[in-house]
């Protein structure tokens, strides 16, 4: 992901990147573990009340939420340079079992969620919109890596794991925004349901187009 | 020229409009701070009954006020004004007279204790003298005077334990109780000023004084009514937490429910119809208020756990 001709700049990006990762990502591990054991009335589903009921949005909350992990983490392994070039094998590994859970568990999933999203039409638009890009970049880079095309996979991965991402920085934007204006629950939730996915996707627009703007190059 | 003058009257007009407003806001603030006095006397009028001790029947029933300590304390400050001074509202209340024994009891700050005593008529006046059991921590002495033909029980009351307010003494009116789910709050706000986030600001000037933006209701906590108006989903979703928490204890404060928790005392007591009554309302909650109870302690647990945390919600 970081090329760059100085080792010393290089393993510090690295840690930078996998320390963030690593730390939301124990924060995510801590909301998942919430809902073990199994329970329909605790933390989100609270306020979710008048949807649990419905079977195939509790199959949908919780295979999300189960699952989730796996695709952060699954997605967090793609990316040095070693695991890709060494252990191409692993790298295929974790690739299918990233694209499989987006594309048909965690992806429609979150669709059925964003349907019945909270704060009105607003985030639902949002949250279906990212379940969807979700899916098809995920799908899109699957069949780029089948047909052996490197960049093109390269760049769908980049945009797949922007929405991964989202996940934590979603719930990163809320709290900034809490933290300096303490706006209305819903109020902030609209912002962040767009932000907090669009963020994302631009900066991964900014890496693609800098890194096909150096293959170029060479 | 016309048209000019049009726009010259247009723009005076909004002047005016904007400087009414400003007068009213300030009217608003004046009364507020009077509020805990100057209104329960007010409401003790409109409610149309004879509250005049002409006899000894008249002075059965609820005696409601300000019981304040008898002791200077210094108070506590949210910043716009003194949100706690160590004062509570007090409902002494007279069950029964008979020959010259008394019996009643006192609901404050979540306390309901009973007293027994005598009384005396001396001409005018008729005197009371009642004790607590003296089984709680709280329990003391009251003694009581209140002129015949007057409409106001003044005394004080001593602690028997060493407590932080040994003294009190108080000037209540006689009111009555009635459940009304019409009931709406004033525009006071809400201040927790134990909550950790709450800053606490030296302050030459204005002395100092808890900062407080986190935890303080805001204009929403007004828009609705939680006895009278089942509440959805969307319109509890999107407040925050502090009015949803006000919104809820406004069920059990229109019941007269009497809070242990400081905070929501300084409110309540300020609301000029709040009146303690019990300490148990659980039963007198109608089934709109009990559908709302839920909903708004759902949205509650939740902001509590996740509005100013990284999570969803």
């Amino acid at each position: 992901m970081f090329i760059h001709k100085n080792p010393l700049l290089k393993a510090s990006r690295y840690i930078i990147w996998y320390g963030f990762l690593l730390f939301f990502g124990y924060l995510m591990l801590l909301i998942t573990l919430q809902y073990i054991p199994y329970n329909t009335d605790v933390a989100f589903l609270r306020i979710k009340q008048d949807v649990v009921h419905f079977w195939f949005y509790r199959v949908a909350f919780f295979s999300h939420v189960y699952t989730g992990m796996f695709v952060l983490m699954s997605g967090m392994l793609q990316f040095p340079a070693l695991l890709r070039n060494r252990y191409r094998v692993f790298h295929r590994w974790c690739g299918w079992i990233y694209a499989i859970l987006i594309i048909f568990i965690t992806g429609p999933s979150g669709l059925v969620m964003g349907i019945f999203g909270n704060g009105g039409w607003i985030s639902q638009t949002a949250f279906c919109t990212l379940a969807m890009l979700w899916v098809f970049f995920t799908w899109k880079a699957v069949v780029a890596a089948a047909s052996g095309n490197i960049s093109s996979h390269r760049n769908w991965m980049y945009r797949s794991y922007a929405l991964t991402l989202s996940a934590i920085s979603l719930r990163l934007w809320k709290w900034l925004f809490v933290l300096i204006f303490q706006p209305r629950p819903m109020d902030v939730y609209h912002i962040v349901s767009w932000l907090g996915w669009g963020g994302n996707l631009l900066i991964a627009e900014i890496l693609i187009y800098y890194a096909s703007k150096k293959n170029t190059k060479n | 020229m016309r048209p000019l003058l049009l726009i010259g009257g247009l723009l005076v007009f909004i002047c005016l409009q904007s400087c009414g407003d400003g007068l009213i806001k300030n009217q608003h603030a004046d009364t507020l701070e009077k509020m805990t006095d100057s209104n329960s006397k007010a409401s003790t009028l409109s409610s149309r009954q004879d509250t005049n001790v002409n006899g000894e029947k008249k002075i059965i029933g609820y005696w409601v006020g300000t019981f304040k300590p008898d002791t200077s304390m210094e108070g506590i400050s949210t910043g716009e004004y003194t949100a706690w001074d160590f004062s509570n509202k007090i409902n002494i209340s007279i069950d029964s007279l008979y020959e010259d024994r008394v019996i009643g009891h006192s609901v404050v700050a979540g306390n309901a204790r009973p007293f027994k005593g005598r009384f005396k008529k001396d001409g005018s006046l008729f005197e009371f003298d009642v004790r607590e059991p003296g089984d709680d921590k709280y329990d003391g002495e009251f003694k009581f005077y209140i002129f015949k033909g007057d409409t106001i029980l003044n005394g004080t009351w001593k602690a028997y334990q060493k407590i932080r307010v040994p003294a009190r003494r108080y000037t209540l009116y006689k009111r009555f109780f009635k459940y009304d789910p019409s009931l709406r709050l004033s525009g006071i706000r809400y201040v927790d000023w134990t909550k950790k986030k709450s800053k606490y600001v030296k302050d030459d000037e204005l002395g100092n004084y808890y900062d407080e933006t986190f935890f303080s209701t805001t204009i929403d906590v007004y828009k609705f009514n939680a006895s009278s108006d089942l509440l959805t989903k969307e319109q509890v979703s999107n407040m925050k937490k502090a009015d949803i928490f006000i919104l809820r204890n406004s069920i059990y404060a229109r019941h007269g429910y009497s809070f242990k928790n400081q905070q929501l005392r300084a409110f309540f007591d300020r609301q000029p119809w709040y009146i303690p009554v019990s300490t148990d309302v659980k039963k007198e909650l109608t089934g709109i208020e009990k559908a709302n109870i839920e909903l708004l302690l759902r949205f509650e647990q939740n902001a509590k756990e996740y509005y100013d945390e990284f999570g969803r919600g």
